[in-house]
């Protein structure tokens, strides 16, 4: 298959907003503060807007309804606002119907914003700092699944094979058939988009997290857990399914005991009607 | 009309008009149960295989996992009049990710917990497709107690249990 005309296919993707850049640099830049996102927000009023029905929603369960951004970040924190804001600029592309990927309309994102939160979790559970730009890359690290569904869909009769028969990862196997594997592909739009080249590397490897272990660095397994369970649970399941790799030793890094891991799913599900609304609320911009 | 039993969930019907319906089973469990003499079915999804890392949540929603789901299913069925020696069985789901050994096989052991049960309560399964590495629709007739599976990206299949 023509690689050239795969990549040339990022093209077609919705870019990124103004805003969005301008966040993404935020969030990107260690000698930012993310306070500079408010600023951002406060001269765009549907921004603006969008962020508060998020704050107000069931998800966060506040006692008092919030009426301004500054009220936001103070009962809410930076990282939330951070967070829910990336998802208002970065929703566009995946809503769609992925149908290479058996995936209906809205489903990617559910799956995408879902498997964020999951990381946001594990993540505040370990301490780890840049909370942000864990949830940013696990939020977006399937970007490459929007460009390369359609030649899923033409060859996933071949792809299925390699999986059923050969044993190969579905990631493997797109790589095999088409050229390119989603991740890969999904690295290459985080490059165009210039994010920053931490998070590229954990779009490129969020399948194979085995090739970072010896960095210091808990975002990647963790993403790759939130991964994992989302895959178990079902939440976005597509043709892909659950075929890739399982890595104990990624998962052991995080000290996870199993019944801390089983209450992380109890705990999430009984976030799912809260959850569904934030989804829907954070694809309309 | 559709009956949906979302993650979690259980439902039983005994309304001819109904299609109970679950969907994308991952590591998570699909029991389909129906007596075709009374024309009771019931559905349940659950996703862990034991209430007692939170008896508390479990109590809540009893739904969530195997231990404390399946019972509750069989005696729904029984209010509508369905009889344990006619019910037929369906299991589906339990798939893992590849190369998942060790604790965290969670596809393996909602399996696991599922037959111990059955064996200690003589249930015997009339159809049961388990483990791989791909996500299942259950849907079931509640008239006819036809049912089919579809594994996401290939076709829908008859499920050969009545």
């Amino acid at each position: 298959m023509d690689l050239e005309k795969i990549i040339q296919k990022i093209d077609s993707l919705s870019p990124v907003s103004s805003s969005g850049t301008k966040i993404m640099e935020i969030i990107s830049n260690p000698n930012s503060s993310l306070g500079e996102i408010v600023d951002v927000i406060k001269y765009d009023q549907s921004m603006t807007a969008n962020l508060l029905r998020i704050c107000n929603s069931s998800f966060f369960a506040l006692r008092e309804k919030v009426v301004s951004v500054k009220q936001a970040v103070a009962y809410l924190g930076m990282n939330n606002i951070a967070n829910i804001v990336i998802m208002g600029n970065f929703s566009k592309n995946f809503k769609s119907s992925q149908d290479g990927y058996d995936l209906n309309e809205g489903e990617l994102w559910k799956y995408s914003v879902s498997s964020a939160l999951i990381a946001q979790g594990l993540a505040e559970k370990r301490g780890v700092k840049n909370i942000p730009r864990l949830f940013t890359s696990a939020l977006l690290k399937d970007i490459g699944k929007v460009v390369l569904s359609n030649y899923v869909g033409d060859a996933f009769k071949n792809i299925n094979l390699k999986v059923k028969e050969d044993g190969m990862t579905f990631l493997e196997a797109e790589k095999d058939v088409i050229g390119i594997d989603h991740a890969e592909l999904g690295a290459i739009v985080a490059e165009k988009w210039n994010f920053n080249p931490e998070m590229v590397f954990i779009i490129r490897n969020h399948h194979n997290p085995i090739n970072i272990l010896i960095q210091d660095n808990l975002s990647i397994p963790i993403i790759y857990l939130a991964d994992s369970i989302c895959m178990m649970i079902g939440i976005g399941g597509g043709a892909d399914g659950l075929a890739y790799k399982y890595y104990q030793e990624v998962v052991d890094r995080l000290n996870f005991t199993d019944i801390e891991l089983q209450k992380t799913i109890v705990d999430f599900w009984e976030k799912t009607k809260a959850v569904e609304e934030m989804v829907n609320l954070s694809g309309g911009r | 009309m559709n009956i949906v039993v979302g993650v979690g969930d259980m439902k039983v019907s005994n309304d001819p008009d109904s299609v109970l319906v679950t969907y994308a089973l991952g590591s998570c469990i699909g029991v389909g149960i129906y007596d075709p003499v009374v024309k009771v079915g019931g559905v349940l999804h659950y996703m862990l295989p034991d209430s007692d890392i939170d008896p508390v949540k479990a109590s809540n929603n009893p739904f969530m996992f195997g231990n404390t789901g399946i019972p509750l299913l069989f005696k729904e069925t029984y209010k509508l009049g369905a009889s344990k020696n006619r019910l037929k069985v369906l299991v589906l789901g339990g798939s893992q990710i590849l190369d998942q050994n060790g604790l965290f096989n969670i596809g393996k052991r909602n399996h696991t917990v599922l037959r111990k049960m059955f064996w200690k309560n003589n249930i015997i399964v009339d159809f049961e497709e388990v483990g791989g590495t791909v996500n299942r629709t259950l849907k079931l007739e509640v008239k006819t107690g036809e049912a089919i599976m579809k594994i996401s990206g290939t076709e829908v299949r008859r499920i050969p249990w009545i």
